[in-house]
């Protein structure tokens, strides 16, 4: 293979969060912005991730029958794997306030469109 | 071999996902991208981050993202 695992994940990554990008900026539907921003929030996670892959490794969890220095050697760095599993349940209740306000928008405004909410229509 | 394939899945997914006109397709189309990267999670030795994303990425995610369509409007105009 051309690329290893890790540099078509980050990559993977990277490309989540232009288009995360691209819909939280230019894309008019509210909805479609914070869709746009929680494909940001995956492709974040998924680079700390992938910056702890090691090629050919295992899993880092200490089984009996593993001697210290093996398991040093071999094992996947733990630390960014402990971090994300809070951040994605973080981002999915951030996503939840988020939807939340836009019922109210909805409710104040009746249009899910941001330049109809902004009023720019009436100029 | 299956890896490069699910990335590829992961960027075509994320990319049909903000094509959709209607906004209950884009919530279920958004479901493959989170469930694929579970399985990506899975291929980078991270297991226990892989059920969290399964579970929250494929279900939570897209059902409250129908949800807020339900009350609101389904079509993007």
């Amino acid at each position: 293979m051309i690329m290893d695992v890790q540099l078509a994940s980050l990559f993977t990554s990277g490309a989540l969060i232009v288009i995360g990008l691209y819909a939280a900026i230019f894309l008019d539907n509210i909805i479609k912005k914070i869709i746009g921003l929680s494909f940001i929030e995956e492709g974040v996670n998924l680079f700390l991730v992938a910056l702890g892959y090691k090629l050919g490794g295992i899993v880092p969890i200490f089984l009996p029958g593993m001697t210290k220095s093996s398991f040093y050697a071999n094992s996947a760095y733990p630390l960014p794997q402990a971090l994300v599993l809070t951040s994605i349940v973080i981002g999915a209740s951030t996503l939840a306030v988020m939807l939340a306000l836009v019922m109210v928008l909805y409710k104040k405004h009746h249009t899910l469109s941001t330049k109809a909410m902004l009023g720019e229509d009436h100029e | 071999m299956i890896e490069y394939v699910i990335m590829v899945i992961i960027v075509l997914g994320a990319i049909i996902t903000l094509m959709q006109k209607d906004l209950l397709k884009a919530a279920v189309v958004s479901g493959i991208t989170g469930l694929c990267v579970a399985f990506l999670y899975e291929i980078l030795l991270a297991p226990d981050v892989a059920l969290t994303q399964a579970i929250v990425g494929a279900a939570i995610v897209p059902a409250f993202i129908a949800l807020a369509v339900k009350k609101t409007k389904r079509t993007d105009d």
